[in-house]
């Protein structure tokens, strides 16, 4: 509190690697999204005010203190948990799923939310812990975190509740949970599988698995999706088709090319160098992120640079799973890329809060 | 609080646990990477025609069959246009007023309301074409012109009708057109190389092929190669765009042999009765008058008839689908009797001054049954010259005894009896030269002696069709050298043969065409009457078919009260003598008297033939 009133050290907490790798990695998404929409300027315009909210956000989240986080963080959680169960109560059915808040100017996906409230509110609720963690506080923890997995699968959306469960044990994980858990825990999880697999999923759910499986086990053309996002990457070959060019989008075999798949999109019209030079974009955050989370100022901010970072990762690596056929289809977008706006602000948040963590430092310790 | 040291081993415990994350992460990543080289980089090919073929989508073009042409190059079947309405059913919005407003300008018929109605939905999802309303009028094409701005979603356009423009003289030397299943449209693309998929026809009535006929047997040269537009699609299979488009190859056009006057001469002459004429240009062996009555219009085959009007004509007891000078066996009677002449030369029975005494009948020596000739009371002395010119029947049946079945067999075999003689006719038949074996095989009894005797004159089981009778005429005129016989005239090179004789020589064969002159030209010839019909000398033969077999003349009278029982009027002839040009074969059921009533139609198609 007392920086802010010191205007002779008045100061911006930034980080340009983050903030520059982001920008770029956003406007080549407008870029994409013009052609996966198939040339719908009104979808690229409402993208692009979000993506320039959202760098604002951005920079404004990464000026607050980590202390604001660490102290109000069981509040956010709070909130979100009650954002949740007013989507249960008034949220917007689409296809089936009751996952969005209509706020009026815009429809809010709260579950976005909550995969980066958890994480922080359970950063600030171990990071005094000493370790190893003792079973009481694990199991806590774990309550909470099924608890909200409960709620985001239960919209159904089976993906995000795995990012936010993920989202969970990695911070538990990296607070120091003992491993003697972890390999006990492995075990019951195997163990568990076809009780898990015969009471939690739906059966779409269940077909897609099986669809993933053994692609000619497929009575409900699940695996059309699947198939398609592969003719599409596979023939966009070494350099692609051309922007615009691809045919599996602009002819509409490819399904949600604007927001699951329009990984599938980049790659049929810039090949596999296109794809590199994505992905490395992506790589670098990562690292970045990586380097941060060693020197950040203490073990909150440690965990919560972590547990973001990696919130991150599973997004991404989940989505391009999906698109090229090594897991199953869930449901999850490209970080800053695919369209909607829910997923692309709580990443800005979530980096936000991340450069915020890695740029306050403490000048006492040093 | 923690203290320091804890602190130390908190931060290492991160650490090593981050870094084993990310080390997962990046193990997945790598995997991810190598996952889409292998997509992109190792199996693009796969991809790159998987994404191709999705988008793709092939629709065959049908190609126009070709023009077929007469001799002189006058056309007989043609393609000819006709105009359609045709709607495309993705811009209409709302289909009842659309038939409402349509039916305003162009008059519809309940069947073809109910037509576009069934299919409206499923191609107005594909964007397809539909067509509404076949042949237009001119009143109807103006009508629609002048407020075509009403209907940005109907337009009319052109489609053919397979024409002929004599469809009653060549219904069978040509014969019609028609639809086929869809396994024999899956054959015909396959020797394309092509699959079966939506094809755009060029015809209102969709895929043609040849069903009887010139039609049938050059079906392959006249049908073409179908053309290809090949469209975009997209995922629900509408066209976007035309991305190219490989014309059709129409069909070769045939240039037959058939020649046109005389067939509207032959079928006029033969005024509908039922019959057959068959005129061969003899030097080339091709086909010039194929004429099979009473007929019917091709054109009405070909083009949709309703099957009322089609099941009257298979119902008709004239039969006028039935193509009787290909098909039908008749007798030959006495127009066999030059043959069995040359015969009795080649197997030295006989010379051109052996004769015997022809009392009207002859008595076969076995048992002592009586052959009777057509004259009561006979011809007297008889020799080869004169049995021609009078039709001895006793000369020839004392002839034929004296031969050996198996040699006359082999014989009359030369002559194309019993044997495909047509090397581009649909469905010739072979008629039929009997033999001991077919005998004894099919009627279960042994040859008498008594078949041989009525193998002389014709009679019996002996019998050919009208083509087979022309075939034989044209030998016999053009001394014994043949060449099968052809419709269309751009065939490789024939090499005509000669028949197999030892002991006939050029003058046996004149004293042949001079006796056959006699037939008309003597005053006693069979064929005397036809002698004031012609300028130049002709040769012939006629016949007269018994279908009943009857003892005297008042016997036949009685049976000749139906219609049905009435012999066959039959003649072969040849001309202009000496050098004859076309030889020609006229059958006319229940004509009675081959020399003056199928004789006038012979001369006459002669006439066209020669008179140009």
């Amino acid at each position: 509190m007392k920086k802010k009133l010191d205007f002779r050290n008045f100061s911006i907490y930034f980080d340009q690697y983050l903030f520059i790798s982001i920008t770029l990695v956003s406007i080549m998404g407008l870029f994409f999204l013009y052609s996966a929409s198939q040339e719908d300027l009104s979808a690229v315009i409402k993208q692009s005010i979000f993506i320039g909210f959202g760098l604002l956000l951005m920079f404004a989240v990464s000026q607050v203190d980590p202390d604001f986080y660490k102290i109000f963080s069981g509040f956010f959680l709070f909130f979100s948990v009650l954002l949740m169960f007013a989507t249960m109560l008034f949220g917007k059915e689409i296809n089936g799923a009751q996952r969005w808040l209509d706020l009026g100017f815009f429809t809010l996906q709260t579950s976005e939310i909550i995969k980066i409230s958890l994480p922080i509110y359970l950063a600030s609720y171990l990071y005094n812990k000493p370790l190893p963690i003792k079973p009481k506080h694990t199991f806590i923890t774990l309550i909470l975190i099924c608890f909200t997995f409960y709620l985001v699968y239960r919209q159904p959306d089976l993906g995000t509740g795995l990012v936010v469960f993920m989202a969970g044990i990695y911070i538990l994980f990296l607070a120091g949970l003992s491993w003697r858990f972890i390999s006990i825990s492995f075990g019951l999880i195997i163990l568990s599988m076809p009780f898990l697999w015969n009471n939690f999923l739906q059966p779409f759910q269940r077909q897609r698995i099986l669809t993933f499986l053994d692609p000619t086990n497929d009575p409900y053309g699940s695996s059309w999706n699947i198939t398609q996002s592969k003719i599409a990457i596979g023939s966009g070959g070494m350099s692609g088709k051309g922007y615009q060019e691809g045919s599996q989008a602009h002819l509409n075999f490819l399904p949600e090319a604007e927001t699951d798949f329009i990984f599938a999109v980049i790659a049929e019209e810039f090949g596999f160098i296109g794809v590199c030079i994505l992905l490395s974009v992506f790589f670098f955050i990562l690292l970045r992120c990586l380097y941060l989370a060693f020197n950040a100022r203490d073990r909150f901010c440690r965990l919560s640079i972590g547990g973001l970072s990696l919130v991150f990762a599973s997004t991404l690596f989940i989505n391009l799973g999906m698109v090229v056929g090594i897991i199953p289809v869930v449901g999850m977008p490209l970080p800053f890329i695919s369209k909607g706006g829910s997923s692309l602000l709580s990443f800005y948040i979530a980096f936000g809060i991340i450069i915020s963590m890695a740029t306050h430092k403490k000048l006492m310790q040093k | 609080m923690i203290d320091l040291e804890e602190r130390e081993v908190e931060k290492k415990s991160f650490f090593r646990r981050l870094i084993i994350i990310y080390f997962l992460f990046g193990s997945m990543f790598i995997f991810f990477l190598l996952s889409i080289y292998s997509i992109q980089i190792s199996e693009f090919n796969d991809y790159e025609i998987a994404a191709l073929e999705n988008k793709t989508k092939e629709v065959l073009v049908q190609p126009v069959r070709g023009i077929i042409y007469d001799r002189n190059g006058a056309v007989i079947v043609n393609n000819i246009p006709s105009y359609d309405l045709i709607i495309k059913p993705w811009k209409i919005d709302n289909f009842d007023i659309f038939i409402k407003n349509i039916s305003s300008i162009i008059e519809l018929i309940p069947s073809e309301i109910d037509f576009v109605t069934e299919n409206f939905e499923q191609k107005a999802r594909y964007n397809r074409e539909l067509i509404l309303k076949k042949n237009l009028s001119k009143t109807e094409i103006a009508r629609f012109e002048v407020r075509s701005f009403m209907f940005p979603n109907a337009f009319i356009d052109e489609r053919y009708s397979r024409t002929n423009n004599y469809p009653h003289l060549f219904s069978h030397a040509i014969g019609y057109v028609g639809g086929i299943n869809n396994e024999q449209i899956s054959s015909i693309l396959k020797d394309q190389g092509l699959n079966q998929k939506e094809t755009i026809f060029s015809y209102s009535n969709g895929f043609l092929v040849g069903k009887t006929g010139i039609e049938n047997k050059y079906d392959k040269k006249l049908r073409g190669l179908f053309g290809k537009k090949i469209y975009e699609v997209d995922a629900r299979g509408k066209l976007v765009k035309l991305t190219n488009y490989i014309l059709p190859k129409n069909g070769d056009s045939l240039f037959t042999s058939l020649d046109l006057n005389s067939h509207k001469v032959a079928y006029e002459k033969m005024n509908n009765r039922r019959g057959a004429v068959v005129a061969v240009e003899i030097e080339s062996g091709s086909i010039v008058t194929y004429i099979s009555t009473p007929s019917f219009s091709s054109n009405d085959v070909s083009n949709g008839i309703s099957s009322k009007a089609f099941n009257a004509l298979l119902n008709d007891p004239n039969k006028p689908f039935f193509d009787r000078a290909a098909q039908g066996r008749y007798s030959p009677a006495s127009t066999i009797k030059p043959a069995i002449g040359l015969y009795g030369l080649e197997e030295k029975l006989i010379d051109w001054n052996f004769s015997i005494n022809d009392p009207g009948y002859f008595i076969l020596p076995e048992d002592q049954r009586v052959y009777r000739g057509w004259k009561k009371g006979g011809h007297g002395n008889v020799n080869l010259n004169r049995a021609i010119v009078v039709s001895s029947n006793t000369f020839f049946f004392s002839l034929a005894y004296q031969s050996d079945i198996d040699n006359l067999i082999n014989h009359l075999s030369n002559f194309g009896f019993g044997k495909n003689i047509c090397l581009d006719c649909f469905n010739p038949d072979i008629g039929l030269l009997p033999t001991p074996e077919w005998k004894m095989n099919n009627l279960n009894f042994g040859w008498f002696k008594g078949d041989t005797v009525n193998l002389g004159v014709g009679q019996g089981y002996l019998s050919a069709t009208p083509l087979q009778l022309a075939f034989y005429a044209s030998i016999v005129a053009n001394k014994g050298n043949q060449k099968k016989l052809t419709l269309v005239s751009n065939q490789e090179p024939r090499i005509s043969e000669n028949l197999p004789f030892k002991n006939i020589q050029n003058l046996d064969w004149s004293n042949l065409h001079s006796s056959m002159i006699g037939v008309i030209d003597d005053t006693e010839g069979t064929a005397r009457r036809l002698k004031k019909l012609k300028n130049y000398a002709v040769a012939a033969k006629s016949g007269t078919v018994e279908l009943v077999s009857t003892e005297t003349k008042e016997e036949y009278k009685i049976i000749r009260k139906n219609k049905g029982n009435r012999d066959h009027a039959i003649i072969i002839a040849f001309g202009p003598m000496p050098d004859p040009k076309y030889a020609v074969s006229v059958i006319i059921e229940n004509g009675e008297s081959g020399g003056s009533v199928a004789g006038p139609v012979a001369i006459a198609v002669l006439d066209s033939l020669i008179e140009k």
